[in-house]
């Protein structure tokens, strides 16, 4: 009484064996998988998740977004949703050109002077008549679209790429208005300066990189 | 065997043939026909498109939106079938997808009226019927995945018709005209490839 039951075995010391053949093989085939994966490509063609990545994996089309929805909140109502409205179809548009094969001269100095005068619009503050803002904003889009639109992979599904690109594209705008948002509070009017600077840097990084 | 056994016996095997433009569920060709809606992404843009353009016209139009676009679709679709053969109208469908969208992105501008939404939600859906059943004649099954497929848009219109419901704040009716130039600019797009890779 008083004594728990255990399996004799128990007080047999266990003899350590190496590892079975089978679980080898196992633990073998769970890890090789992964090691494929080391030369797989990062944005393999046609497919929402690379359609996604595309846009955003790009420094100067992600500040270049951005300070579209930045520059937005800096304009107020209208232009806070117009120019968010109007970027995807003009950018299409000259994705779309880039499809057909019609060439664009200097789309590179075109997206870094995106950022540039873009950033620089929000770090002053300055408030151009919609219509011209608007058609800034649509100059600068072609370019960005011609230049996606050249690097679009041959892929299965062409649409759900495109989808998703469009998406990832409104989102980062979307990000930029957020950010502007932040002007409502004290101190947020001078962060988003910053942000207009930082954007504007990056654009004067990249219109130096395309002029060399 | 019996007429209507023999009957029963064809249409079941009929039924168990594989679509070639089919992703095959496991749920046999009503599945089938359901899951085309969802893998077809031109399709579920022209429905979310229509159905954005009917939400910014009011109550009175997006009732009826849930019965006038999937029975369009069926028409559509059972004359596909009797075609016979696949029709190639990609590139048709988007720039219609994209001209949809376009429609969505100014709608409270451009004030279109009630008859023209009808009829263009009409004759858009007979047309995209029409090429969803031409591409499954000729095919075992057809006939239930084009009835899958009817009514996976007739409950997809039904959804997002509740979620959408009229009147919007001011926020979603931006937040749907922003939507309407997403597709907008994926048609515009996809019209570039496929002028590239015609498919």
């Amino acid at each position: 009484m008083g004594q728990c039951w255990r399996p004799s075995s128990w007080s047999v010391p266990r003899r350590h064996s190496p590892l079975p053949p089978a679980l080898v093989v196992l633990v073998a085939a769970v890890l090789a998988p992964a090691a494929a994966w080391a030369h797989a490509d990062l944005h393999p063609g046609g497919g929402l998740v690379a359609g996604f990545l595309h846009p955003i994996t790009g420094l100067d089309h992600v500040v270049a977004m951005v300070a579209v929805g930045l520059w937005g909140a800096v304009l107020g109502p209208p232009a806070l949703w117009l120019l968010p409205l109007a970027f995807p179809p003009v950018m299409a548009l000259g994705g779309l050109l880039a499809l057909l094969g019609v060439p664009l001269p200097g789309v590179e100095v075109g997206i870094a002077l995106s950022g540039l005068v873009m950033g620089l619009m929000v770090l002053f503050e300055l408030r151009p008549p919609l219509w011209l803002a608007a058609l800034l904003v649509a100059s600068f889009a072609v370019f960005h679209g011609h230049a996606h639109g050249a690097e679009l992979p041959a892929g299965a599904h062409p649409l759900l790429y495109s989808l998703a690109f469009v998406i990832a594209t409104g989102l980062l705008h979307l990000v930029g208005i957020l950010l502007g948002e932040a002007r409502r509070w004290p101190g947020g009017r001078a962060l988003v300066r910053l942000a207009g600077a930082g954007v504007a840097l990056v654009g004067l990084w990249f219109l130096e990189r395309a002029l060399a | 065997m019996s007429g209507p056994g023999t009957a029963a016996a064809l249409w079941s095997a009929l039924g168990s043939l594989p679509l070639a433009h089919l992703v095959p569920t496991g749920l046999g060709p009503w599945g089938d026909g359901m899951a085309r809606l969802m893998l077809q992404p031109l399709d579920l843009l022209l429905l979310v498109a229509l159905v954005l353009l009917a939400v910014q016209n009011g109550r009175s139009w997006s009732d009826r939106l849930a019965l006038v676009l999937p029975l369009s679709w069926l028409v559509g679709g059972l004359g596909g079938l009797l075609v016979g053969r696949e029709l190639h109208l990609a590139l048709l469908c988007a720039a219609l997808v994209t001209a949809v969208g376009v429609l969505a992105a100014l709608e409270p501008a451009l004030r279109l009226g009630k008859r023209f939404l009808r009829g263009g939600t009409a004759a858009l859906s007979l047309l995209f019927g029409l090429v969803a059943g031409s591409s499954l004649a000729g095919h075992g099954g057809a006939l239930q995945a084009l009835l899958g497929e009817a009514v996976a848009i007739a409950v997809v219109t039904a959804l997002l018709l509740m979620a959408l419901d009229p009147p919007h704040p001011r926020w979603l009716a931006l937040g749907l005209r922003l939507i309407g130039s997403w597709i907008a600019a994926s048609g515009l797009l996809m019209l570039g490839w496929l002028s590239r890779q015609p498919l």
